[in-house]
């Protein structure tokens, strides 16, 4: 991989490969886009700086995976107060030119009352929704980039959607 | 991806009764909160199967009661997530750019080193961190600094730093060097915020213009 050499136009388009499923995951992990653009920001330019430590023996997309994880959990820890103030919650993403083509008020609160259940989750069982639920991660890939076994990342993924549907009974 | 929204049902029949799974299912290990269903499959399976594998595969799936009640139970968190995978994130292409834009900085600046703060990963040039190191030493009283090179020491945010400079000889030079590196430690902590493990001096030169002539004493000497 020649971007662990110093080449940034190798890198360059790294970056145009996977930011858009990174910031997916972080914006699942911290629930608010600019905590997830600034994550996944600091992701890509701590994977620049580590490459020469980048062994191949995982995929780049891997241990982007971990490296983003990593960064969310940090920015959790060190977190303001708690997320999405009730009235800023409906605004829709600023003027993008792609976005999508008018989704029902009610299946936009939907989707942000997910989002908030998301939140509510214990770390690990998180992780393992959104790369399975949003990334569509297999098994055995979610094992790997948490370091646990298909089993542990399996059983996550149960207490996950348990908490989530009971989360979610009042939009049945 | 495995991600089709599983509310969408096969159209075709299920075969009659096809082959049933025993009771509970065989050999797999239910997770601690699992849920044993009245028709004796257990609920994290169901839910995977309905994720994970086509409707069709196992045909109790689609006829029986409880596990279609079991799915059915997750289908409001499956068509949020489903929206939420639709939304395209704005801003893909300034967010790589700002990276990119880094990245680039970086590559101008040379070696970066590490500030011990591991949890926001600062770094500081090492062209900039050696000038202040230069200054602090330059504040001991006979002692020039010449060239000071800092790198990482292992894993972590640790630096040492190497230091060559022009002592004068009014004083022992073990003592001077002594609080050479005492001035450049205290700057790496307080002015840089640097994790200095080590400072290795080397005198490399005499300075001899040393007590320096006062402006207003043309014959030389202290005051």
């Amino acid at each position: 991989m020649r971007a662990a050499e110093g080449d940034e136009d190798s890198f360059a388009v790294l970056v145009q490969r996977h930011n858009r499923s990174l910031l997916a995951l972080a914006r699942g992990m911290l629930g608010n886009p600019q905590d997830a653009e600034e994550a996944v920001q600091d992701a890509f330019v701590s994977a620049w700086r580590r490459l020469p430590e980048y062994r191949h023996s995982a995929e780049f997309s891997t241990w982007m995976y971990r490296i983003t994880i990593n960064r969310c959990l940090t920015m959790r820890r060190r977190r303001r107060p708690p997320p999405l103030p009730l009235d800023t919650v409906a605004e829709p993403a600023t003027g993008d030119a792609r976005s999508q083509p008018a989704r029902s008020a009610e299946q936009d609160a939907a989707t942000e009352a997910l989002s908030r259940a998301l939140a509510e989750l214990d770390a690990g069982q998180r992780i393992c929704w959104i790369l399975r639920e949003l990334q569509g991660l297999p098994y055995n890939e979610i094992a790997h980039v948490t370091r646990t076994s298909e089993q542990t990342v399996r059983g996550r993924l149960f207490r996950a959607r348990r908490s989530l549907q009971e989360a979610m009974g009042p939009w049945r | 991806m495995a991600l089709d929204d599983p509310q969408a049902r096969p159209s075709e029949p299920p075969d009659a009764d096809g082959p049933r799974t025993s009771p509970i299912d065989a050999g797999v290990p239910p997770f601690a909160g699992d849920e044993v269903l009245p028709c004796g499959r257990l609920l994290s399976r169901v839910w995977e199967q309905a994720r994970d594998a086509a409707p069709v595969a196992d045909p109790h799936t689609v006829t029986c009661p409880h596990c279609r009640e079991a799915v059915e139970g997750l289908a409001t968190v499956n068509a949020a997530a489903q929206a939420l995978r639709a939304e395209d994130p704005p801003g893909l292409q300034a967010l790589a750019d700002r990276v990119m834009n880094v990245v680039r900085a970086e590559i101008r600046l040379g070696r970066l080193l590490p500030l011990a703060d591991p949890d926001r990963e600062l770094r500081i040039a090492e062209s900039a961190a050696a000038k202040v190191l230069r200054q602090a030493a330059d504040l001991v009283p006979g002692v020039r600094a010449a060239t000071c090179r800092l790198v990482p020491a292992g894993e972590g945010a640790d630096v040492r730093v190497t230091m060559a400079l022009a002592a004068a000889l009014d004083r022992p030079l073990p003592d001077r060097v002594d609080q050479v590196r005492q001035s450049v430690l205290d700057s790496a902590g307080r002015d840089l915020g640097l994790a200095v493990t080590a400072v290795d001096i080397t005198v490399v030169d005499v300075l001899e213009s040393w007590p320096p002539l006062g402006p207003g004493d043309p014959t030389g000497g202290g005051t």
